[in-house]
């Protein structure tokens, strides 16, 4: 059952991956910019039982660690990403009010974009990773989730559908 | 039967953590075959990312154009009178002139070194999700592009060859906080390293502590053995204040550098530099002040009152 679902999905989670690469990457947008495969992978895991969320949190962060603009070893993403969406797979699944609204879902989802970035910061520290001063690292994090918070609302709707029609569902938004 | 489906399920998750383990520390061990598929994914993507800058550019442009806006403002009013009866030529060329600008910039910059350049078109800007600061050009290896090259904008000093794909490569910016750069002070010829800091300001540390800078100092790169990563001369920026902190232990300074980051859509990778070191040739010329015209008037008294 979980081997036809993630390899129906796999093809979504590398579409979006290029989609971030090739089209939201050429943006310069102030503070950062938004990561549209981290929003897709927590808006997709909060969707989905904890162990689907498992699998795709994989697969999302084995492919932003291929990203070449990845700065960390390859599987520190991998394994942030297999955290984060088992975490919010477990609360979307158990608090209705956080997932069952579109409120409930981008505040979940930006709250996890944050909790994540930092989380990279901290291992990334850890590992030996150079991330850049205080100030700047600071804007950045504060950019990526300003973005997330305005992007999630209007993606939702999409990426909810699209996991619907997937695994042939009824949509929750 | 639901608690052995539980228990697979936590089993899939152990899995996928130990798998995710495993492969930070093949990484951090230096094993090929990772980097091996981050060089594959790379030059998967670089079709599209290709194709994503042809078309996005006038997308690209005209987002641009608004956050500019504010800034230029006052600039735009004063042009906007002169632009109208250009602008539909304008709109239709104004991507491919600003490339042949910055193309004949880097080249003028490159040309009056002497140096062996390849120039390459900027096809994607690195995601900030890593807090890295890096692009990616459309020529690589099979180019003659190799790792630790110099990389030019038409001010000077824009980054380092990072990475190299068969038809692509990923330039560190010298805004990436892992940057580092040895340089020295035109003129003076003190000797500093210097470091990114995520923006366009940088950080200089002074090797030597006894000798002074100023404000306005200009930052040249220092050169590498063989001219890699660094080839010398080549302008980086200019100095916007001094730290003198009584008791430490090397000066520094902060540091505005010259290339702007947020426009760069054409860039040259140097190939070759000559054996002559180019000294202080790419210095960078100070903008003349325009001299403000005096009126003199003369007034001579009539011989006869007025009433």
């Amino acid at each position: 059952m979980i081997r036809r679902q993630i390899s129906t999905a796999l093809p979504i989670y590398i579409g979006v991956f290029i989609f971030q690469e090739a089209v939201v990457n050429q943006f310069h947008l102030p503070g950062g910019g938004f990561s549209l495969i981290l929003i897709f992978s927590l808006i997709w895991a909060i969707l989905s039982s904890p162990e689907l969320a498992a699998l795709g949190g994989f697969i999302a962060g084995l492919l932003m660690d291929l990203s070449q603009s990845s700065s960390g070893p390859i599987g520190q993403w991998t394994l942030l990403m297999i955290a984060a969406c088992c975490a919010v797979s477990y609360l979307g699944s158990g608090s209705e009010s956080l997932s069952g609204n579109p409120l409930g879902f981008t505040f979940l989802t930006t709250s996890a974009i944050f909790l994540v970035e930092i989380a990279y910061l901290t291992t990334g520290a850890l590992l030996g990773v150079t991330v850049g001063g205080f100030t700047q690292t600071l804007i950045t994090l504060i950019g990526i989730t300003i973005w997330s918070l305005l992007v999630t609302p209007l993606v939702l709707p999409i990426f909810s559908r699209l996991h619907a029609f997937t695994f042939n569902t009824r949509s929750m938004l | 039967m639901r608690r052995s489906a539980q228990g697979r399920g936590r089993l899939l998750i152990i899995i996928l953590i130990v798998t995710a383990l495993f492969l930070i520390t093949l990484d951090l061990r230096g094993v090929g075959v990772l980097e091996g598929a981050r060089q594959a994914s790379q030059t998967i993507l670089s079709p599209f990312q290709r194709a994503g800058t042809v078309v996005l550019s006038p997308i690209k442009n005209l987002i641009s154009d608004i956050t500019r806006l504010g800034r230029t403002r006052s600039q735009i009013e004063k042009l906007r009178a002169d632009n109208a009866k250009l602008k539909a030529e304008l709109l239709n060329r104004k991507d491919a002139d600003a490339q042949l600008d910055q193309l004949k910039s880097v080249l003028d910059l490159a040309g009056t070194a002497g140096f062996k350049v390849i120039n390459a078109r900027v096809i994607s800007q690195g995601s900030s999700q890593s807090f890295s600061q890096t692009i990616t050009v459309d020529i690589g290896s099979n180019a003659g592009i190799k790792k630790n090259m110099t990389v030019l904008s038409k001010f000077g000093i824009a980054g380092v060859v990072k990475d190299v794909y068969s038809n692509s490569a990923l330039i560190s910016l010298a805004t990436d906080p892992s940057f580092r750069i040895g340089v020295r002070i035109a003129g003076s010829q003190q000797i500093g390293i210097l470091s990114g800091r995520g923006n366009r300001s940088a950080n200089l540390q002074l090797i030597d502590n006894l000798t002074t800078v100023q404000v306005g100092d200009i930052l040249l790169s220092r050169g590498s053995i063989s001219n890699r990563p660094f080839v010398p001369g080549v302008p980086v920026g200019y100095i916007t204040a001094v730290d003198n902190s009584p008791g430490a232990i090397a000066q520094s300074a902060t540091v505005y550098l010259y290339t702007d980051f947020s426009a760069l859509s054409v860039v040259a990778v140097v190939l070759g530099a000559p054996a002559n070191n180019p000294g202080d040739v790419l210095v960078p010329l100070k903008p003349q002040p325009t001299p403000i015209p005096t009126v003199t008037i003369y007034v001579t008294p009539s011989p006869t009152p007025t009433n």
